[in-house]
């Protein structure tokens, strides 16, 4: 287990994370988020800020074996658990298509608000 | 299968209803038997990975189990009971849930009544009060990660 800044997102109804060292910038728009990684443009429904020295496990080999995504890790997060994204490899559903980004968000630092 | 002194070995297990199945998951991996845990379904998993759950501030894959081993469904499957165990091998064991029916006693049972044999997590299979029982190994589980 290793304490991380993570970035709070939720995307399809769930919970998620990415490390906040690979966000580059986050942009909102009308209908959600789209979030700047090392290389990768992810969508969000909504970003719920950073927290600071989040537990991050390793992400195990039955996740592995039965989810066919590769992770950074998991955590828990207020009771929740969580899949903390690898910046590389986000899952499909991350995906930015229709996601129209027209305002931008300087809240990288943002209290969770749930 | 004897010991240094002459005596049959015997392993402890934890005997389990899983679908139509009974199965004994070895009770040294077990950590604890839960009822009614909440799980987070992860979009795009299999059909074995219910989803995640958080136990004791830590979180972890939750399974289901009769699709681990190809059981058939009971006839009003609801998984009540979750087994927390230690999954794969000892040097990189995890923890995660298995979603089963219930958590029926704990048995011991020697060694060599156990016929190897199944493919997956199952290590072989015993006779059980005359019953046929697939015993588990959670060593196997999970291990490709």
């Amino acid at each position: 287990m290793t304490p991380e800044r993570v970035l709070l997102l939720r995307r399809g109804g769930g919970l998620w994370g990415v490390l906040h060292e690979a966000v580059r910038t986050v942009t909102r728009g009308r209908d959600g988020y789209r979030i700047w990684l090392r290389g990768q443009e992810i969508a969000a429904d909504e970003v719920l800020g950073v927290i600071e020295g989040l537990p991050v496990w390793p992400a195990g080999g039955a996740l592995t074996e039965f989810w066919g995504q590769r992770a950074r890790g998991l955590a828990v997060h207020r009771a929740t658990p969580l899949v903390v994204l690898d910046p590389e490899s986000p899952p499909a559903i991350f995906g930015t298509h229709g996601t129209d980004a027209t305002e931008t968000s300087d809240g990288h630092d943002d209290q969770p608000s749930h | 299968m004897t010991t240094s002194r002459g005596e049959s070995a015997e392993d402890r297990y934890l005997l389990i209803q899983a679908g139509e199945e009974e199965c004994m998951l070895p009770l040294d991996r077990v950590r604890r038997i839960v009822r009614d845990l909440q799980v987070i379904p992860l979009p795009g998993a299999a059909q074995e990975l219910k989803g995640l759950a958080e136990f004791g501030g830590e979180p972890l894959p939750v399974l289901d189990f009769s699709r681990l081993i190809g059981a058939t469904p009971g006839a009003e499957p609801a998984y009540p009971v979750t087994v927390i165990a230690w999954a794969g091998p000892a040097e990189s064991r995890e923890l995660v849930g298995l979603q089963i029916d219930g958590a029926v006693e704990v048995v011991t049972i020697p060694t060599d009544a156990i016929v190897p044999g199944g493919e997956g997590i199952v290590r072989g299979d015993v006779s059980f009060r005359d019953r046929p029982v697939r015993v588990i190994s959670l060593a196997a589980l999970g291990g490709g990660g």
